[in-house]
């Protein structure tokens, strides 16, 4: 079974990923409210994904991501972004960012392209 | 009713801390951390379930919900005494699991400070204190602290412990 | 989960709140509360499209906008008033349609008129702000070489083209090209694809959507290696990825530069966007769970009202008709909050689909799954139990059912094995039906395994089939030699009979050697209400299944008769019949000992019958099941009880468990029902 590190501040998404991931075998082994927590959880949990949220307080997503990376380069990490934040993504993406969703999306899709990693 | 819970729980521990409801069993009184105590209620029908340890005396419909009773003074493994008006049925609530159990008569609620807490001392193996974790001293009087936790995990059964953890 | 967005939707309104109405006072908004106030509808838009209300999240989107411009551009001229007008309408506006959703209604409110307003805002405030904001679009880049970009030094051997089409809706089209191509040019040199110019936003994804991404690319790596890589694309739809012979086509792109095929895209073709709009909301099972329990209670109290002795001698006509229709809205009442929970099979079948796929890798067979009425509906609690004991029983029929390829072939059979999955009604049950074509099970091998365990415990000759077959979900048993990691030895298989046990099901098996096995799972429709016939043993009221009983009748006690073992048996037109009486079983003090004092009810689960001795009937009632408390269930109390249920006068009644009373009077303990 993968796990997963869900890192979001907004406690319904939080719900949602988990509910999602678990529903359809997914190990939710850790969650974190912003980019620091999130780096401290990578370390401490070594999931084999990560979900990240972009805009987060104390320390964003793609600042989280980058550090995540420098200590994994092989990290997983799939950013969580909404429509408006192509710039954002985009560094993602550039920085090592294995994909991306876009808010609001499908169960199937997610599901799907996480199997797949 | 779960509301009243609730609100125990979030604000009331410190008040609840040190305070514990006392009842009698024989000459002996007792005293149960009032966090656990849920709500004291009379004698109730109780319907056997067969084939329990004496000392579960069988469920008894609280407001539809479906609550196990044991008789305290069969556990301790004293003599059975007949019910009467003044026995009742104190409803605790411990690691989500609501048990009421009978006693005598419930005599009050009462502040024992950290300080006048022992521990119970260590006799015999087989003895009844294993339910005992504090003996509480009030002026003279004593007043024996039960371990709910010891109360309703039971040398009868194991899977408890498991699912409850 | 709904309630959770409401939650935090409403703390986030209030924290929107008090930074505005401070920064008004203070006449100023810092940069932290611009932050903040953009991250909170940030927020709320994800939130709140997840949630499919898009006149939310539209709303707090444009909001999001105008403080992302104000972040970005630090405008000087911003009238302040005019802002915290339009941020608390935006709040009010939300508050209110959360506010409705709460209420169950629903949020068809538009909120362009707001969003209108604030555009306009944020138009205004462009206009009057100096400054310029610096375009973000680095420079175009459509060609990644190896390290020096330098082609002659390219001598990778393999010339690719791959086009891959995106899942509709991922949105940010451009943007997920870029990440493919990040991904493979740490593998290729000499990429080229198509639309060139991904890194502006709008047309090229339409591009994108439309005729997918096309990639050339050179590389040593095998088209197995590129297509894996390419295929952890996320939200990849298809993937075409064909090896190129010369390196024609990639030169003609080169000489042109990029290929840009031109926008082929007609504004009218595009695609509606599917928003059918779903009547769901998503309710915490818990709150079903409570509303069913009232239900129940209501049924209860409708019959402790209509039968009061109080009204009992009484002419009373027009409360009769007043009952008669209380309770059929009763009745109607139960039904359809018993639809409610119903949840069909599907996602559970589902899911099999890949434990048999990983099976079927894991051992190297080739398997498939067939489902077979998976829109069959069952109660939800239900549908939570049964997925843990499906897949361990299709686990055991990929692993000790199907045989591997070789020997299918040998045996005639085709290569791959077929698991066939089937759900249906049948009664008041579901069937859930396991079948496989596999080798079947080995009666003698059962046996003997079963002999050598001391599972034994009737005469070899007077087992049946079924009762051989069911040795295998006794804990611990396995015919298989070999422990496979994956299915392992046995254990799980008597956990599938637990967890169908505490649903109230049961489980059997067929097989035909060489052929394949059958496993037929039998689970109740619903556990919460069944209708019951109340008998009375002594001082006890006990609840029988009315599925349970085949007939009652009176007997007398010389009709009794009792073999050399003790048990005693009753001859009913012919056949022999197990005689249990209740209070001796039970341990309850009755007056009525004698058969010929009380009833003799005939119960059969399956295709077992015996006779059950009680007191009195007392009358059928629908009652609510209720589990025993866990406290109870801690203990090895009597066999045969299910759970309890309470009467109209308040009291409780233990509802008997045909089946399990079944097995204990045969002494066996087959369907290990105990808690």
């Amino acid at each position: 079974m993968k796990t997963v590190l869900i890192v979001d501040d907004a406690a319904f998404m939080r719900v949602t990923l988990k509910t999602l991931l678990e529903r359809n075998n997914f190990k939710v082994s850790g969650e974190a409210v912003n980019g620091i927590e999130g780096i401290k959880k990578y370390i401490e949990v070594k999931p084999d994904i990560v979900t990240m949220d972009i805009t987060m307080p104390e320390m964003d997503g793609v600042t989280a991501l980058k550090e995540i990376i420098k200590i994994n380069p092989n990290a997983k990490v799939i950013m969580i972004s909404a429509m408006g934040q192509e710039s954002m993504v985009k560094e993602a993406v550039l920085s090592g960012a294995v994909g991306f969703l876009v808010k609001p999306f499908k169960e199937e899709a997610v599901i799907k392209s996480l199997e797949n990693l | 009713m779960s509301g009243l819970i609730e609100n125990k729980k979030e604000g009331e521990l410190d008040t609840q801390k040190n305070k514990f409801l006392t009842f009698l069993l024989g000459k002996e009184s007792y005293g149960i951390e009032i966090k656990y105590v849920s709500e004291i209620i009379g004698m109730q029908e109780i319907t056997h379930v067969p084939q329990l340890p004496d000392y579960v005396k069988g469920i008894i419909n609280l407001r539809g919900k479906i609550i196990p009773v044991m008789d305290v003074r069969l556990r301790f493994k004293l003599k059975a005494k007949e019910y009467s008006d003044r026995t009742c049925i104190i409803i605790i609530e411990i690691s989500d699991i609501l048990i009421g159990l009978i006693v005598d008569s419930v005599s009050e609620v009462i502040t024992i400070p950290e300080q006048n807490i022992q521990e119970p001392p260590q006799m015999s193996k087989n003895a009844n204190n294993r339910y005992i974790k504090g003996i509480g001293k009030i002026g003279d009087s004593v007043k024996l602290l039960l371990d709910c936790m010891k109360l309703i995990s039971d040398e009868d059964f194991n899977t408890i412990s498991k699912q409850y953890k | 989960m709904f309630e959770v967005f409401i939650y935090e939707t409403n703390q986030l309104l209030e924290q929107l709140e008090q930074i505005i109405i401070k920064s008004e006072n203070s006449n100023f908004y810092s940069s932290n509360d611009i932050d903040e106030v953009f991250r909170i509808m940030h927020t709320i838009k994800g939130s709140s499209a997840m949630m499919e209300y898009s006149s939310i999240s539209a709303l707090s989107h444009s909001v999001e906008d105008l403080f992302c411009f104000i972040r970005e551009a630090n405008p000087s001229l911003v009238n302040f008033s005019q802002l915290t007008d339009l941020v608390l309408k935006s709040a009010d506006f939300i508050k209110a349609e959360i506010g409705k959703i709460q209420d169950g209604g629903k949020t068809d409110t538009d909120s362009n008129f707001l969003i209108d307003e604030i555009n306009a805002f944020l138009e205004n405030l462009k206009k009057n702000s100096s400054c310029v904001l610096s375009n973000s679009a680095g420079p175009r880049v459509n060609f990644y070489g190896t390290e020096k970009g330098n082609l002659e030094e390219v001598n990778a051997k393999k010339t690719y083209k791959a086009v891959l089409c995106f899942e509709d809706d991922c949105k940010m089209e451009n943007i997920r090209a870029i990440a493919v191509i990040q991904n493979i040019k740490d593998y290729a040199a000499e990429i080229f694809y198509s639309p060139s110019n991904i890194n502006d936003d709008n047309e090229s994804a339409e591009i994108i959507r439309i005729d997918g991404f096309k990639i050339y690319f050179k590389t040593d790596c095998n088209i197995d290696t590129v297509r894996d890589i390419l295929s952890q694309t996320i939200f990849l739809k298809s993937l075409s990825l064909d090896e190129l012979d010369s390196d024609d086509e990639i030169a003609e792109i080169k000489n042109c530069g990029c290929i840009n095929s031109k926008p082929s895209i007609n504004k009218n073709i595009q695609l509606k966007s599917k928003s059918i709009n779903q009547k769901m909301i998503s309710v915490n099972i818990s709150k079903l769970d409570s509303l069913m329990d009232l239900v129940g209670e209501l049924v209860i109290s409708e019959s402790m009202l209509t039968n009061n002795l109080n009204l009992q001698g009484r002419q009373l006509d027009y409360f009769n008709k007043a009952a008669r229709q209380h309770r059929k809205i009763i009745n109607t009442l139960q039904d359809i909050v018993m639809s409610i929970r119903m949840v069909s099979l599907s996602a559970t079948f589902q899911k099999m689909n890949r434990i048999v796929r990983d099976a079927g890798k894991a051992l190297n067979k080739n398997i498939r799954l067939v489902t077979v009425g998976e829109d069959t509906e069952v109660d939800k609690n239900i549908v939570e139990h049964i997925s843990d004991p499906l897949m361990h029983i299709i686990r055991n029929a990929a692993d000790h059912g199907i045989e591997t390829v070789q020997e299918r072939v040998h045996k005639n059979k085709e290569e791959t094995g077929t698991i066939t999955l089937e759900a249906k009604k049948s009664g008041g049950d579901v069937l859930i039906i396991v079948r496989d074509d596999g080798r079947g099970l080995d009666k003698n091998k059962i046996l003997q395994k079963a002999k050598k365990n001391g599972l034994l415990k009737k005469p070899e000759s007077s087992l049946t089939d079924r009762e051989i077959y069911s040795f295998i979900y006794l804990p611990g048993f396995s015919t298989c030699e070999k422990v496979s990691e994956f299915s392992g030895r046995g254990v799980g298989m008597d956990v599938v009979i637990k967890n169908i046990g505490k649903i109230g099901g049961s489980v059997n098996v067929d097989s035909v050697a060489g052929e394949g096995t059958v496993v037929t799972i039998k689970i109740p429709l619903t556990l919460a209400i069944m209708n019951g016939m109340i008998v009375k043993v002594g001082s006890s009221t006990y609840t029988i299944p009315i599925v349970n009983i085949v007939e009652s009748f009176i007997r007398r006690e010389e009709d009794i008769i009792t073999d050399p073992d003790g048990n005693e048996l009753i001859l009913i037109r012919g056949e022999c019949y197990p005689v249990l009486r209740l209070y001796k079983h039970f341990g309850v003090e009755t007056k009525k000992q004698s058969v010929s004092e009380g009833i003799i009810m005939m119960v059969e689960n399956e295709d077992k019958r015996m006779c059950i001795l009680v007191d009195e009937l007392i009358g059928e009632q629908q009652v609510v099941v209720k589990a025993l408390p866990y406290y109870i269930k801690n203990f090895k109390y009597a066999k045969g009880i299910e759970g309890c249920t309470l009467l109209s006068d308040g009291s409780i009644s233990l509802i008997l468990d045909v089946s399990e009373l079944l097995n204990s009077y045969n002494g066996r303990e087959m369907t290990a029902c105990q808690a």
